[in-house]
Formats: C-alpha cells, sequence, structure tokens
C-alpha cells in the first residue's frame, strides 16, 4: 500500500514551473528522504500534499486519499513539521500544544511530548521567546501528536545543532519503528542517508532518481574504487581488467605499482580476475563513493 | 470545496481568542478610547449643568459610531493575511482544520476579543460618568452597548474578510482603512452629491408637504433608493439601530428618513428594523466572500 502517490504532478507559477510531471510512491510503513537542492521543489511537493497550494496538474493521494478533496481527513492522520513557519510568539508552549491537542482530538499529556523533543523547561514561555532550534522542537512536539500514521517532515534539521539535529534522526527511528511512514526532505544527504530506507532526489522540479541508499550509491559511476596494490604493472592484464562488465574504468599508478578500478559489480570477482591474469595482489583498499558525491552527482554535474 | 467542523472553529476561535487578546496596540488603543468616550462624558457633564444619561448616550454613540470601526480594522487586518506573512498559517492548516474553519474561527475569535473590551470599556466609562452625575439609564447604556457589538462584529467581519484576500498585512491595513475611509467620507460626500444632482434636476426627487407651526410647507426630498445607499452605510446602520434600543431623544428623526416625508409610509427597507437586516448582512456578505475566495488560494 501507497502512503503518498504523486502522479504527473506539475505546478507552475505563470511562466516558472516549479514542478514538471512528477510522479512518485512512498510505500506504507518506510522512511523516505526527499532530497534536492533548495529551490528544487521540494516544498512545493510537501505543500500539494497538505493541500497548502493547488497543482496546475496531476493527482496525489496521501493514506490513500486525495489530497485536495480530502485533506482535513489527511491531516487527521498527519502529522507535519512545515518549511518557514512560525510559532504564534504571544503564546506558550503549553498553549501550542493544547491547540494542536484541542484540533487533533488527542489527549497526549503536553509535557511528556515537550519532554520528548527536549524543550521541557520551556513549555510554560511564551513561544515569542524560542530561538528557532526550540520553535523547531516545540513544532515537533505537535507533529507527534496522537500517534500519525504518517510523518510529513520539511527540512526538519533547519535550526538545529548537531546534537538536535541527531536527536531529531533518534525520534524519526523511534516513529518509524512504531509503524508510521516518514516522508522527510532535506538538502544535505548525511541526515537522510543515516535514517532512509529509500530517497528520492529531485533536480529542477524533476526526481532524477529514487532508490535505497545502496542503489543510489551503485548507479553512480564509480560507486566503489578499488585500490589494488599488486606486484608489477601489465598493459595486458589491464586491458583485461578494463573489459569485466563490473568495471567502468581503469587507471595504473607506477609507485607502488597499483591499479586504480572504478567498479560498479562484485569486488571479488575483479580481484579474483586480476590473480588470474597471473598478477599477485599485495593488499587493497576499497572506497565507497559518499553518498555526498553520489547526491552531487545527481543534482549539479550533466548525467549521461 | 472544503467542510466546515465546528470543533475545529472552536479551536481556531479560542486559539485566536488567546493570541489577539494579548495584542498591545489593541489594549492601547482600547484603552486610549476609553480615556477619550471618558474625557468626553466628563466636558459635558461639565459644561451642561443638567446632565443627562441621554445626552451621554449621544455623545457616546457619535464616538463609538467612528472608534470601533478603527478598533476592529486594527483588531483584523492582520487575522489571516498576518498568518501568511509569517508563515504560522501552516502552524494552523498543519492540523485538521479546513480553510473555512479558519475563517471563521478568526471572525469568532476577534469578535469575542472586540466584545470583551467594549463590555470593559462601557462598563468603566458607565462607572465613572455614573458616578460623576449620580443618576443613570442603565437600559439605554445597554442598548448601546448592544447594537454598539453588533457593530462591532460587522466591521471585524468586513477587516477579517479583507485579511484573507491578500497576502500582504501592508495591503490588508490601506484596504481596511480605504473601506473606512469610504463610509466616513466618500459616502457622505456621495449623497451629497446625490442631494445637489437632484437640485440640479438630474435626479427627480419625491415631493411631500408638511405642517409645520400651523404653516404648510412644499418640499421635495431624495427618492428611495438613494436613501436606501445612504442606509447602507454601516454607520448609518448603526445610528438608525440606536434609535430602537435607546430611548434617548436626540437620536431620533436624526436621519434622513422621516415620517412626514412619506404619505403612503415607509418602505420597508427605509424603516429602523431593517438597520439590523443591513448590520447582520454588513456581517455575512465578507465572510461569505472570504470563505469564497480563501477556499480556493494557494496559501
Amino acid at each position: 500500500m501507497a502512503a503518498i502517490e504523486a502522479n504527473a504532478l506539475t505546478k507552475s507559477y505563470g511562466q516558472t514551473l516549479a514542478l514538471e510531471n512528477l510522479s512518485f510512491e512512498v510505500r506504507e510503513g518506510e522512511v523516505f528522504g526527499f532530497l534536492g537542492p533548495n529551490g528544487a521543489g521540494k516544498s512545493t511537493t510537501i505543500n500539494i500534499l497538505l493541500d497548502f497550494i493547488r497543482p496546475t496538474a496531476g493527482e496525489v493521494s496521501v493514506l490513500e486519499m486525495d489530497a485536495q478533496a480530502q485533506s482535513r481527513d489527511i491531516r487527521q492522520r498527519t502529522g507535519v513539521l512545515p518549511e518557514g513557519f512560525e510559532t504564534y510568539d504571544r503564546l506558550t508552549g503549553r498553549q501550542h500544544l493544547e491547540f494542536a491537542l484541542d484540533s487533533k482530538n488527542a489527549d497526549d499529556d503536553p509535557d511528556e511530548l515537550v519532554e520528548r523533543v527536549g524543550i521541557a523547561d520551556a513549555i510554560d514561555k511564551k513561544a515569542g521567546g524560542y530561538s528557532k532550534g526550540m520553535s523547531q522542537r516545540l513544532m515537533l512536539a505537535m507533529a507527534l501528536i496522537g500517534e500519525p500514521d504518517l510523518l510529513i517532515l520539511d527540512e526538519p534539521s533547519t535550526g538545529l545543532d548537531p546534537n538536535g539535529a541527531r536527536e531529531m534522526r533518534e525520534i524519526v527511528l523511534e516513529e518509524a519503528d512504531r509503524g508510521a511512514t516518514i516522508f522527510f526532505s532535506s538538502h544535505i544527504m548525511e541526515q537522510v542517508e543515516a535514517v532512509c530506507d529509500r530517497v528520492g532526489i529531485l533536480r529542477e522540479g524533476e526526481m532524477v532518481a529514487i532508490d535505497t541508499v545502496e542503489g543510489l550509491r551503485d548507479s553512480v559511476s564509480g560507486g566503489t574504487t578499488l585500490r589494488v596494490s599488486v606486484d608489477r604493472i601489465d598493459n595486458g592484464v589491464v586491458n583485461e581488467i578494463r573489459a569485466l562488465p563490473e568495471v567502468s574504468s581503469i587507471r595504473t599508478d607506477e609507485s607502488p605499482p597499483s591499479l586504480i578500478v572504478e567498479c560498479n559489480g562484485s569486488k571479488t570477482t575483479v580481484l579474483n580476475e586480476i590473480e588470474e591474469q597471473g598478477l599477485e595482489v599485495k593488499d587493497f583498499q576499497t572506497k565507497e563513493a559518499s553518498l555526498d558525491e553520489v547526491f552531487r552527482s545527481y543534482t549539479t554535474e550533466a548525467r549521461v | 470545496m472544503s467542510s466546515v467542523n465546528p470543533g475545529s472553529v472552536r479551536a481556531i476561535a479560542k486559539k485566536d481568542f488567546q493570541d489577539a487578546v494579548r495584542s498591545w496596540l489593541f489594549w492601547g488603543l482600547s484603552v486610549f478610547f476609553f480615556f477619550i468616550i471618558v474625557g468626553l462624558g466628563a466636558l459635558v457633564g461639565y459644561l451642561e449643568d443638567e446632565f443627562s444619561t441621554e445626552a451621554l448616550i449621544s455623545i457616546l454613540s457619535q464616538s463609538t459610531r467612528l472608534i470601533i470601526p478603527v478598533i476592529a480594522i486594527v483588531l483584523g487586518w492582520k487575522a489571516i493575511a498576518g498568518e501568511r506573512e509569517s508563515g504560522s498559517i501552516k502552524v494552523l492548516l498543519s492540523l485538521p482544520h479546513s480553510r473555512r474553519d479558519v475563517i471563521l474561527g478568526k471572525l469568532l475569535g476577534r469578535s469575542a476579543v472586540l466584545t470583551v473590551s467594549l463590555v470593559i470599556g462601557f462598563l468603566l466609562a458607565g462607572a465613572v460618568v455614573g458616578i460623576m452625575i449620580g443618576s443613570f439609564a442603565i437600559g439605554d447604556f445597554l442598548g448601546l452597548l448592544a447594537i454598539s457589538i453588533i457593530y462591532g462584529i460587522a466591521y471585524t467581519s468586513i477587516a477579517v474578510s479583507i485579511s484573507s484576500l491578500t497576502r500582504s498585512t501592508t495591503v490588508a491595513a490601506a484596504a481596511g482603512f480605504f473601506v473606512f475611509a469610504l463610509f466616513y467620507i466618500i459616502w457622505n460626500i456621495m449623497i451629497i452629491g446625490l442631494d445637489m444632482l437632484r437640485m440640479q434636476g438630474y435626479i427627480s426627487g419625491v415631493e411631500y408637504t408638511f405642517t409645520a407651526n400651523g404653516n404648510r410647507f412644499q418640499t421635495e426630498r431624495l427618492p428611495d433608493w438613494a436613501l436606501f445607499i445612504n442606509n447602507i452605510d454601516p454607520g448609518n446602520a448603526f445610528a438608525n439601530a440606536l434609535t430602537l434600543t435607546t430611548e434617548a431623544s436626540g437620536l431620533e428623526g436624526a436621519g434622513m428618513v422621516q415620517d412626514r416625508a412619506f404619505a403612503d409610509g415607509i418602505p420597508f427597507f427605509l424603516q429602523d428594523w431593517f438597520s439590523f437586516v443591513v448590520l447582520l448582512l454588513w456581517i455575512v456578505l465578507p465572510v461569505v466572500v472570504a470563505l469564497l475566495w480563501f477556499d480556493r488560494t494557494d496559501l
């Protein structure tokens, strides 16, 4: 079952296309990372999911309900941490939570909620005095109310220090363990890497890749770099290795003699082939492409 | 099309009341005008030997007619545009509320705040003036308070509606005060203009005769439709409605519609009771516009 299903979404503002024919699916129970540089259309997509804005064309269903026609029912079962929100300066944290509890007909304990997001000591202070990070935590607490089936978190780490970002990830994982589906957007790959089952990369309003973290790594040429120290360099062998389907490119290095293989498949196959060709493998190192590089390759470089 | 959920409306109204009631600008204005009213009362009491509640009501009604729109517009112009500008509307609409719940909740919440301030202000002013002059016609006073509240809600509805039509609080404030100026300046000029057109013969007036001091006079008045335009002004509706809820003379016959000018009786839409309908329409129509518009727009 799909928690979110977007079908050929297009959103244009006059001549500017914010989203172009965007389709994707988020499965029930998964943690889905929605990744893209600023301005790629992440918030536009999320705003459509929540019916803050209406698509120019296409359809979205959330929790198997139409995002426009049944928005209230969707939001009853969804916790949201929106981007670019502001809390009510004149109301305390507790008043915010009571409003959310009222709104959702839920009966969670406000004190437990703030305890969980780490602002217990500020609950009776006016939100006007909160830092950005504290507002972010308060909004997260509001989002957690009533054990939502879906959590939509738009750039949840905004304003959080590294410690806060880690706590945010822990809460995300706890909620996922509870069985909630989590859809969270970010422009920073490493935040997504640690928690997401699958990642979709958005670029200029189009989904350019959607896969598991490993799948994305493998899909980028040079998924793994294998550096093999050998006893000598043999051009014949180099050509044999280059011909392997697992190998996308190979370079050599003279001192110490080594082969640097960009490898998409099984590293063992490559190492075995080197030995079979009569070279002695003295040592080898692998270096996996960081997801950051993967992300960069999808969002900045021209892809072939 | 979104639905309306009473529970949501109540939750939003409660939150909005808690929020708006803590606005310093609002309380500053209220206190300021409270002192104006008490000051005026004191002045009249000082100038007139026979100071009566009637005179006080008359003065109060004149000043509240002017003051209430200002307070209501200041209270309402940020209601929705302000939340869109700051992004707090995302907090509101992340929760299971429809856009229509938001409009209705806002109108309820802000109307409640205005009502609280009017009740407090009137009771304080009444107490101060009552102590000053010794006696006090409580019925007239409560009548004025009741009509003031309805009048205030009408302007709150106008302000909240305007606030839902734009993303910019600056535009909302400008439009709010334009409406205020429309009825206080442009409307009066327009009626004077219509009367001048009648005198020039561009608009055919209605002739009537009346007797005063034993003499018969023949004169002419504006036709019914022009008088109705005059009565559409919420301020005039407020003044006309007051004649029904207070006994205070001086309000009686102050409007342009007078019994003697209507040989066949005053048509229903010019009668004083119809000003309640006008005030009611000023509450309902702006909200309907807001409900329809805000439901469709992108945040």
